[in-house]
């Protein structure tokens, strides 16, 4: 029995080290994004979409390899959605844009007559699989790739295609680094380092908040980077941080001690930077705790479902969006009349939008390709100047493959989303 | 935030008693979750992974329940009536029957052709279920995008407040001085507004006369702040104490079941040794199903409870994360053991909350399996179960 | 066994991994990518066969050590590929060395605890510490203190939930495939030796085996580790070959399959757990490829099809008391059956508009499909497919003289 106990004790004790090693937790102010690995990238990226200082010559790496060439009388391009497991109300709105914009270009006569396939791949919400599922479009000859809707996925994908020197769209990933893989990677949507100082501008000037506390989903890098982003400029700006909290999605539902601890510091805004998964529940829990504060939050909000999961305490909220459906544009309209007729429903997140927009982009660049091939298709898309995108004007040429595009600020109202503020890129 | 010296510093130990409300609160959601697995393990040493999708359904009965009951999206924008206390019931039974038949349905077809085999073959055959009620719910049930329950459906809203201490009177009279101030900043915006384009796009003029006012209104706040912190109360949300309330009975019920009925009785011998039970002439068929039916219907309470006074969506990934928790503090308090998994599932919310409320909450999930580690180092059968000695 | 089969063997060994790199190089990048991480899949499920089958210590939480592997050997070369000169194989070996230590060394933390756990007790530690390995790297980088005070470093950065990223690319498939090869070796050989027994006994009976003088902690630390060093190389492997890595590869789930497949092997079969783990990889993969719609009504018939299937196949087993071969020929008419039946079901369902209108695409069913073939396989298998036996070349030669003696199987 007795070295039993010795096992027992020895460990314990090797166990109270940890714990007493370990915990230098809470937020670092003094070191600004030190959280969610961005440190490495933030100094090197050359011009953020924010910036606007475009025009520069891209320093990003060309892929090496010449990527697939068109054979047959249709060309092939693959989108990789998280078809299954839990980003799946993104990926199937991802789904559906992308197949409307396929079935209305194929409609209005293709490219030059040749019609557009379009290969669909289940990530299954797993970068692994989104990896496999990119190899698997590349290796089946698609020219380009559309994908995918959450950073950590788009990352694996990107890599892939880097390897094989085939272009990617990105459909909703908002981290900062993604372009950072080579030459031949773009996104349709803004960045986190434009929306969270969006953000942190409207709550400072617009709304007059000097004291924020931040709740911060740890588990989703598009959350660290966004509050990262939102704490930089916020402070910039002369207001002040009270705390951060963290959380882990989709592992936490109850966030009252999250909460109570935010309480405590008095805040007078709580910017959320996760997804409307939790956004909802944690308003309605600090409604209770008596947290008297104003939401604020990233493109993670948009939702069908945040009024009724937020319910009352969500309202008076706002969050920066890419496009809203009640703008008065054309592109806006146009997309949503299409939309209905061809699924009877308004899209259910903003990522049925950024799917169209992808979409088409690629679409449109192969129109004006010099060859059917990969290597002509990343220098069309390059090349894009003014791609009038549901989402707003796209222009990717020297831009490193981030657009600077508009951020709307939305409230949400009792009945869905009124928009705010517009903020013009490079207008922070 | 400054970082004090010593974090044990920025302990405030005013709040303790809210974090433990809250804690005890987290506490009964995991605890009616843990024991159904423990109840399954006592009887037949199964871990039932398969439970914390039983425990998705119920929050999907309890959705539908609350769509059939006029709470649907559909139906929501005309609503006018309160929902009222009879509504919540209705949705507790529905899902704590569906539950109780799903968890049924599973034992009958799953595991008991298994009853024979290898324990570690039946863990598989639980994990196939579990994983086929994840994906094969999702073509079926609604997920995208993943509806929640509307907070209109409880009619227990907010929070009882319990002073501790009233604020200062010095305070209360400055509050309305700055009060007044801000009203008369606040007139003299929106006055201005009506010559505005819009609220967020104003003239010099307007953008003068509304930093007037945010200034009056960040004055006023800072009273009302400190009003707030020279008072202290104590905020029961009443979600959660019903929550509470409701676990507290169920138990209360399960305890009787246990200990004063035959079936119990009779579940217990099973628990204590199974062949033997079976000689005795008990039909165990019957208490593995009597088992399932008691531990899937408190997954089923569970479920209803969280997704209606929480509010978050519902996936078909719903019950996973809950499902290891309460599946640790089933562990935590020696699995097999009914007031162990209640011990349990307390020890390891409250130990999660104070986490919290040291200031650590991106470690929270880590300390909470570090104290398991721990208990387990010394009470290798957790806390209130029996280590037992191996006979030769 | 003489020196002369060994060097046979070997050579037979490392040639078989370059017949793979070669035949691989055949086909496209992305199937490419999946036989390695099949190879990959192959060493994780036979070292936790040797943990959990042989030594039978129940542990959930294997991908924890493929994933301290990964991660040491990804930031390890991120900061020193450069500077060191070496060519990519040597280094690869090297890293590999590294992430074995590594998780070896976890082993070892982890293993010790299982000198006072039993059963389910040591499983949920072994799940805890895969979650503190994964909340750790999430929370990278932060301070290590003495509760604030003293600053001992700050553990490095990870990449936190995001990915450990532009780790240098070296991609050697015959490496990947020798360390699973490697894997089943020295598994294979240590069940032949004494030490084996020693292994074997402790799953058997923990008292009786430390009566006959057997050191039961060692042999379970020792399981442990040599378990872990084997998924740590794997992830260094990973690492190279993926180029980021991230948490979410490593999660709960990840070490739940591959306990799937040491399982569904038969518990204790090397052979088993790896054609189990190289089936299983692939099932997901394979019905990827399948674009086909299925309608409602296909999919009830064939759900039916199956259930009756099961249900025949378990009634020959336990019911009917035939001769051996009137029992398989029951089995084969049971499935023939119930495909008939099914396939005459598919038309009558789908004449129901409601099920027909309602269409699946083939490859979103697929995740369905493997959690159904789990239920299915346990149901009527439950030691597992191949559950002690393992390949031999005796058995073999048994099978070719047409003799089936089931009985005469090696064991």
């Amino acid at each position: 029995m007795k070295p039993r106990r010795m096992t027992a004790w020895t460990s314990l004790i090797a166990l109270a080290m940890g714990i007493a090693l370990l915990p230098a937790c809470g937020p670092k102010t003094d070191e600004g994004g030190t959280t969610g690995g961005d440190t490495k990238t933030t100094g090197s990226t050359t011009s953020g979409a924010s910036s606007g200082t475009s025009g520069t010559t891209s320093s990003r790496k060309a892929p090496t390899a010449s990527g697939n060439t068109a054979s047959g009388d249709t060309i092939k391009i693959g989108l990789v959605a998280s078809l299954n497991g839990e980003l799946k109300p993104w990926g199937d709105d991802c789904e559906k844009g992308a197949r409307l914009a396929v079935e209305e270009f194929n409609a209005a006569g293709g490219v030059n007559g040749k019609k557009i396939e379009l290969r669909i791949e289940d990530s299954a919400s797993k970068a692994e699989q989104g990896r496999s599922a990119t190899d698997k479009l590349i290796a089946e000859g698609c020219l380009g790739i559309i994908g995918e809707v959450a950073s950590g996925i788009t990352l694996q994908m990107a890599n892939s295609c880097f390897d094989k020197g085939v272009p990617i769209v990105a459909v909703g990933a908002t981290r900062v680094d993604i372009t950072d893989i080579g030459s031949n990677v773009f996104r349709v949507c803004y960045t986190d380092d434009f929306q969270g100082p969006v953000m942190a501008k409207f709550a400072y000037d617009d709304l007059g908040l000097r004291k924020v506390a931040i709740m911060t989903d740890q588990a989703q890098p598009y959350s660290t980077g966004l509050s990262d982003n939102f704490r930089k400029k916020f402070v910039e700006l002369g207001g002040e941080i009270v705390d951060e909290q963290f959380y882990r999605s989709p592992e936490d539902k109850q966030f009252g001690p999250q909460l109570q601890q935010i309480k405590e510091k008095a805040p007078v805004g709580l910017f959320l930077s996760g997804y409307f998964t939790e956004v909802g529940a944690i308003a309605r829990q600090a409604k209770e705790a008596g947290l008297n504060v104003k939401m604020l939050g990233g493109d993670g909000w948009d939702s069908a479902e945040l009024n009724t999961s937020g319910g009352a305490a969500i309202v008076g909220g706002f969050f920066c969006n890419h496009y809203n459906n009640e703008e008065a544009r054309p592109e806006v309209q146009q997309f949503l009349s299409k939309w209905q007729a061809k699924y009877n429903s308004k899209p259910a997140t903003t990522m049925g939008a950024l799917g169209y927009d992808a979409t088409m982009l690629v679409c449109d660049a192969l129109k004006r390709a010099s060859a059917l091939d990969s290597k002509a298709l990343t220098d069309a898309i390059e090349a894009t100047e003014n791609f009038p995108g549901v989402s707003g004007m796209i222009t990717l040429k020297g831009n490193n493959g981030n657009p600077p595009k508009r951020a709307l600020v939305v409230e949400v109202t009792s009945t869905g989303q009124k928009f705010a503020k517009a903020f013009e890129p490079g207008s922070l | 935030m400054v970082h004090q010296l010593l974090p044990i510093a920025a302990v405030d130990f005013n709040t303790l008693p809210q974090q433990l409300v809250l804690g005890i609160g987290i506490g009964a959601v995991y605890a009616l979750v843990a024991l159904g697995y423990t109840m399954v393990y006592g009887v037949l040493k199964l871990i039932n992974f398969a439970h914390a999708e039983v425990f998705m359904l119920g929050a999907y009965t309890a959705l539908f329940t609350a769509w059939y009951l006029g709470f649907s999206p559909q139906s929501l924008q005309a609503l006018e009536r309160e929902s009222s206390w009879l509504n919540l019931l209705i949705m507790l039974l529905a899902s704590m029957v569906i539950c109780a038949i799903i968890g049924v349905i599973i034992e009958r077809f799953a595991y008991r052709p298994m009853r024979s085999q290898p324990r570690i073959a039946i863990l598989i055959t639980a994990i196939g279920v579990s994983l086929l009620l994840q994906y094969g719910g999702a073509l079926f049930l609604p997920v995208s995008p993943p509806p929640s329950i509307d907070e209109r459906v409880n009619p227990y809203r907010g929070a009882y407040t319990i002073t501790l201490s009233r604020p200062s009177d010095r305070l209360l009279g400055q509050k309305e001085e700055l009060e007044r101030q801000y009203q008369e900043s606040n007139v003299a915006f929106e006055k201005q507004l009506e010559k505005e384009k819009s609220r967020f796009d104003l003239s010099p003029q307007g953008i003068a006369l509304r930093n007037a006012k945010q200034e009056a209104e960040r004055a006023l706040r800072k009273v009302t702040d400190e009003i707030a912190a020279s008072g202290r109360e104590l905020k029961l949300p009443r979600g959660q104490m019903i929550m509470l309330g409701a676990t507290l009975i169920l138990m209360l019920i399960l305890r009787h079941l246990v200990l004063y009925t035959r079936t119990g009785r009779a579940m217990r011998a099973a628990s204590h040794d199974f062949d033997t039970a079976s000689l005795m002439g008990i039909s165990v068929d019957k208490i593995v199903t009597v088992t399932f039916i008691i531990g899937s219907a408190l997954a089923g309470a569970g479920a209803m409870m969280q997704a209606t006074f929480i509010g978050t969506p519902l996936t078909t990934f719903y019950g996973v994360s809950l499902g290891v928790k309460a599946f640790v503090a089933a562990v935590l308090g020696g699995i097999g053991n009914i007031p162990g998994a209640v011990l349990g599932a307390m020890v390891l919310a409250i130990a999660e909350t104070l986490v919290v409320w040291a200031d650590g909450s991106k470690w929270k999930d880590a300390i909470a399996f570090v104290i398991l580690i721990a208990v387990l180092l010394f009470k290798p059968g957790g806390l209130l179960g029996s280590s037992k000695v191996e006979k030769v | 066994m003489n020196w002369g089969v060994r060097a046979v063997s070997i050579v037979a060994a490392v040639g078989f991994c370059f017949l793979i790199q070669t035949v691989s190089l055949g086909f496209g990048a992305d199937i490419q990518r999946l036989i390695a991480l099949a190879g990959l899949y192959v060493t994780l499920a036979v070292s936790l066969n040797l943990i959990n089958g042989i030594t039978g210590q129940f542990s959930i939480g294997h991908a924890a050590f493929y994933m301290i592997g990964a991660y040491t050997t990804g930031y390890l070369s991120i900061q020193f590929l450069k500077n060191s000169g070496m060519p990519g194989p040597v280094w690869l070996l090297l890293m590999m060395l590294a992430g074995a230590i590594m998780a070896s060394l976890a082993g070892l933390v982890v293993g010790l605890p299982s000198l006072r756990l039993k059963g389910d007790y040591l499983a949920i530690v072994t799940l805890g510490f895969g979650e503190i390995v994964r909340i750790i790297v999430v929370n990278s980088p932060f301070d290590v203190s003495f509760f604030g005070v003293f600053k001992f470093f700050t553990f490095p950065n990870l990449g936190g939930a995001y990915a450990l990223d532009k780790i240098p690319a070296i991609r050697e498939l015959w490496l990947i495939w020798l360390l699973a090869v490697v894997c089943i070796a020295v598994c294979r050989n240590l069940l032949k030796t004494a030490h084996g027994l020693a292994f074997l006994s402790v799953r058997e009976d923990e008292v009786a085996s430390l009566a006959m003088g057997v050191n039961v902690t060692r042999i379970k630390v020792t399981a442990f580790m040599i378990g872990s060093a084997f998924a740590g190389a794997a992830g260094a492997l990973l690492a190279h070959y993926e180029t980021s890595i991230l948490p979410s590869t490593f999660a709960m789930d990840v070490s739940f399959i591959i306990l799937t497949m040491v399982v569904l092997g038969g518990t204790g079969s090397i052979t088993g757990s790896a054609l189990a783990a190289i089936t299983l990889f692939a099932l997901p993969e394979v019905l990827r490829r399948n674009k086909e719609p299925v309608t409602g009504g296909t999919f009830l018939a064939i759900v039916i099809g199956v259930i009756a299937a099961v249900v025949l196949i378990r009634w020959f087993q336990n019911e009917y008391h035939g001769s051996k071969n009137k029992k398989t020929a029951g089995y084969f008419a049971s499935v023939a059956a119930s495909a008939i039946v099914a396939f005459g079901l598919t038309f009558a369902l789908n004449a129901i508009p409601a099920l027909h209108d309602k269409a699946f695409e083939g490859s979103k069913l697929r995740m369905v499909i493997f959690a159904g073939s789990l239920i299915i396989v346990m149901l009527i298998r439950p030691e597992g497919v191949f559950a002690h036996h393992e390949f031999s070349w005796t058995w073999l030669k048994k099978v070719l003289r047409i003799k089936p003696k089931s009985e005469a199987l090696a064991t």
